[in-house]
């Protein structure tokens, strides 16, 4: 039983698969080395000496953004077989061979990636690197695997319907993003699932799976030249293919606001808000990012204060920004029981009008920038969060310095941009809202 | 004063090349106090765990233990209501805290350079909270919040909490951590104060730091902190003692809010002081950890009856635990065939001793995820204030030994020996439908 507070996270899988990177700041010398390997697939090495673990995140642009508009889920079910079969192993004998040696191999499509993750300790990296380099390259789709992954899928959806969450974020994706692949499910529907073919998830993999666009990222017991040199052995013939990587649009930043009430018999109601925001190469984000600090990004947010402590009326309730590749989301989600929801719904919208209205005090504007500068060491101090910081960076385009020009825009931002930002992002009305309950 | 084991420096986990030492002392007012130096990053994981959880609450007055702890966020004299994560935050810090049936515990992640502050917010709520009544009132409705989204409107929670009360009949572990809603609903200021009193004591806690600190340093400013507090009486033992199940119990949930069956068997069997407690933690990974695991490969890739499906086993537990066999069912397949399933994979685990490359990848399993933990300051703070609350930290020393000595006539004897049929405990859900659900009602445009 964890509590009081509920980490703001995990709930939104349909929603941006982005991480957020708000209180990024580096600490003094590079963080990484970083080179483009000659066909294209950029090589980023953290080595972190002390424990003999190693993990390498591959990450390449076959993400449900990439989804054909007739065949969603395509990524998601392109990204569950790599594993379950190459050239030369079978899935259960891939799972024995990986598992013997108690580490992980795993793939899993994002909003905007797919991401291939080898979790190993340092002994057995080897025989890890030769697996993932076989499912990244030469996995061979065995039919009666796609047929389970499908059933799967389709029954996983189904059991999702059990959750509040889920079914509140499918119903917001598409009010944020209509018209866009971010609006669409990205794991599909139980329908669109099961008429993919295996015709489907070869073409795709051979379009995305490809290393101009990948970023290869490892960190923990390993040097430069020796995983260089690990590499260059395992991925010589892969190469990019002929076809030009197609451009992904950029979604609307203004839509229409909608209200969808999904009715379920439980004894709270989940409410979610939403609309398309903005990311981080919009200098409009760091103000942004601090507003969603001052509003419901911690325990001292005006939301959790107003709805949670004053009121009662909620134990989650939080704001957060979720910036990805194309565009980003806005949510502010909370549940309460039947009866408050009004109530709770009236607080949470004049919260976030006063936060366009008025400026907000200094004393919270010093409290947000300490925060968001001052907790960056947390989200770098394991080998997994390091992974996964690097490659959000470079797969986002911002650059390895970005922890550093984080902290300098988080730095520089006042109480007046606060305000103009969240005038311009946080009103009540331009957000779409879903109800899930009684 | 502290007093020091074997010097300032003393032993330090077993596995891997990377050792951390761990500095160990007992403050005169009792407060036991571990401190592991990790200079890798510049931060500190900083835990303080009272050996107080929902074992030891009585029926009437469930949920007690984390009532309170969601009251430490609360005020001290000098620290108005949420002021204590406020100060954490604005340090860059971040703070939580969690309960379970064994323990309550409190935890926080900073830069390094911030152990004092946290040490003094620890000292000062440790014996200083407010408990202001308009407080508790508001916080109430809190848990009640949090009790609606974990248990009532989440089937598998409801399953859990059933299938506790349905095995235990004497003992504590048959009520939710979270307490029934009654009793959140009755739970007065006088309580939970008496509760505080009696449990959030220095004698009755393990503070543990981790991280980026000098051990001489860091327990001199634990010695500041907390030296002052005296110690406290010596909190009640919880004697409650299961009586053996003498029968099967079955249970059958049905749920609008379900959307696939789920069967779950669950036995008594003994905790980390059992010397067959090493063989059921191999058996548990055998079973569940991964896709070539037993039930995952069987039930769900060869038999097509399962989404999901595992046997799982908490060692270190205070008071003996429950070993559970669950599965959830892919659409279409029969509860009553999965359970017969379940069952005969444990007639199998009895009648054969578990394949060579099975044991060995389990074991390794085990091993590698011992070494994995210790990358994160979090984890191994944490870890060491469990081992610490089951009576040292030293027993993780003999953990992974005793995880390489177990072989697979170990795993067939402690099939026999814990799983028969008097002793289980068997639920289904079932998903009902529900009266006019799912109906995408007033898709209206809001302006």
């Amino acid at each position: 039983m964890s509590g009081p507070r509920r980490a703001a996270s995990g709930l939104l899988g349909v929603m941006l698969a982005g991480i957020c990177l708000a209180g990024a700041v580096l600490a003094a010398g590079p963080l990484a080395h970083r080179e483009v390997l000659p066909n294209g697939a950029v090589l980023i090495v953290a080595e972190r000496p002390a424990i003999p673990i190693v993990v390498v995140r591959v990450s390449m642009p076959g993400g449900a953004v990439r989804n054909p508009a007739d065949a969603p889920g395509l990524a998601n079910l392109t990204a569950e077989l790599v594993t379950r079969g190459t050239a030369h192993r079978s899935g259960p004998e891939l799972d024995r061979a990986i598992e013997f040696v108690g580490g992980g191999l795993d793939a899993g499509a994002g909003r905007d990636s797919v991401i291939v993750t080898l979790s190993v300790l340092k002994k057995d990296l080897s025989l890890g690197l030769d697996l993932l380099a076989e499912v990244l390259r030469e996995p061979a789709f065995p039919a009666d695997e796609l047929a389970r992954k499908v059933a799967d899928i389709q029954a996983s959806l189904r059991r999702a319907e059990q959750n509040p969450d889920t079914v509140a974020a499918r119903t917001l994706g598409p009010l944020m993003f209509p018209g866009h692949p971010y609006g669409l499910p990205p794991a599909g529907t139980v329908e669109s699932v099961g008429r993919l073919t295996r015709e489907q998830v070869v073409a795709f993999h051979q379009r995305y799976y490809r290393p101009d666009g990948a970023s290869i990222v490892v960190v923990g017991d390993v040097t430069t030249a020796e995983i260089r040199q690990a590499l260059r052995q395992r991925l010589a013939g892969w190469k990019a293919p002929a076809t030009r990587l197609p451009a992904v649009p950029r979604p609307a930043i203004t839509v229409p606001a909608q209200t969808r009430t999904i009715t379920r018999d439980l004894t709270q109601t989940t409410v979610l808000l939403g609309r398309p925001s903005i990311r981080q190469d919009d200098p409009d984000y760091y103000p942004l990012a601090v507003a969603t600090y001052v509003l419901g990004g911690g325990s001292a947010s005006r939301l959790y204060t107003r709805v949670r402590e004053e009121r009662g009326l909620a134990y989650s309730v939080y704001a957060s920004v979720q910036p990805g590749r194309y565009g980003a989301s806005y949510v502010v989600s909370l549940q309460t029981r039947t009866d408050a929801v009004a109530e709770a719904l009236r607080l949470v919208r004049e919260e976030m009008s006063r936060m366009g209205r008025e400026p907000i005090a200094a004393a919270e504007l010093e409290l947000a920038k300490s925060y968001l500068i001052g907790s960056f060491p947390l989200r770098l101090d394991t080998s997994g969060k390091l992974a996964s910081f690097l490659g959000a960076v470079e797969d986002n385009g911002l650059g390895l310095d970005y922890a550093e020009t984080y902290k300098a825009r988080i730095a520089r931002v006042t109480t007046a941009d606060v305000q103009r930002v969240a005038a311009r992002y946080l009103d009540p009305a331009t957000f779409s809202s879903v109800m899930v309950g009684k | 004063m502290l007093v020091l084991a074997g010097g300032a420096a003393a032993q330090t986990a077993p596995a891997g090349p990377a050792r951390f030492a761990v500095t160990e002392g007992t403050l005169d007012n009792g407060l036991r106090v571990l401190i592991q130096e990790d200079p890798r990053n510049p931060v500190v994981a900083v835990q303080i765990f009272y050996r107080v959880g929902s074992r030891n609450e009585l029926p009437g007055a469930t949920g007690l233990a984390h009532f309170l702890e969601h009251m430490m966020f609360k005020g001290t004299p000098t620290r108005g209501r949420g002021e204590i994560s406020r100060l954490i935050e604005q340090n860059g810090g971040r703070d939580n805290a969690f309960t379970s049936k064994d323990v309550t515990g409190y935890y926080v992640n900073i830069a390094a350079d911030k152990l004092d502050l946290v040490l003094d917010i620890e000292a000062d709520r440790m014996r200083n909270l407010l408990l202001d009544p308009a407080e508790i009132d508001a916080e109430r409705q809190v848990v009640m919040e949090e009790r609606r989204s974990r248990i009532d409107d989440d089937p598998e929670g409801v399953v859990y909490e059933a299938m506790n009360s349905l095995a235990y009949v004497a003992h504590p572990y048959r009520a939710p951590i979270i307490g029934w809603m009654s009793d959140i609903a009755r739970i007065n200021r006088g309580e939970l104060r008496a509760f505080y009193d009696t449990y959030y004591q220095p004698n009755n806690a393990i503070l543990v730091i981790a991280g980026d600190v000098k051990a001489p340093d860091a327990l001199a400013m634990v010695r500041r902190h907390f030296g002052p507090i005296p110690r406290g009486a010596t909190p009640p033992p919880m004697t409650a003692v299961e009586p053996p199940q003498q029968d099967e119990r079955r249970l059958v949930l049905r749920k609008a809010d379900a959307r696939l069956p789920m069967v779950n068997i669950a036995w008594h069997v003994p905790n980390y002081t059992s010397p067959d407690a090493p063989a059921l933690e191999v058996l548990s990974t055998l079973l569940s950890e991964g896709r070539a695991s037993r039930l995952y490969r069987r039930l769900v890739y060869e038999k097509r009856m399962a989404l999901g499906a595992g046997g799982e086993y908490s060692y270190t537990s205070l008071d003996p635990p429950l070993f559970w066999f669950y599965a959830t069912l892919l659409p279409g397949q029969s509860p009553e065939a999965m359970e017969q399933a379940l069952l005969a994979e444990v007639e199998q685990l009895k009648r054969e001793p578990v394949p060579t490359e099975e044991l060995q990848r389990a074991r390794n399993q085990i091993e590698a995820a011992f070494v994995w933990q210790q990358d994160s300051v979090f984890s191994r703070a944490s870890v060491l204030g469990r081992y610490e609350l089951m009576g040292s930290w030293r027993l993780l020393e003999d953990f992974l030994p005793k995880v390489r000595a177990v072989t697979a006539a170990d795993v067939q004897r402690v099939a026999q020996r814990y799983f028969v049929v008097d002793h289980r405990n068997v639920s289904v859900l079932l998903p009902v439908p529900a009266a006019g659900a799912d109906k995408p009602a007033d898709a209206k445009g809001s302006r």
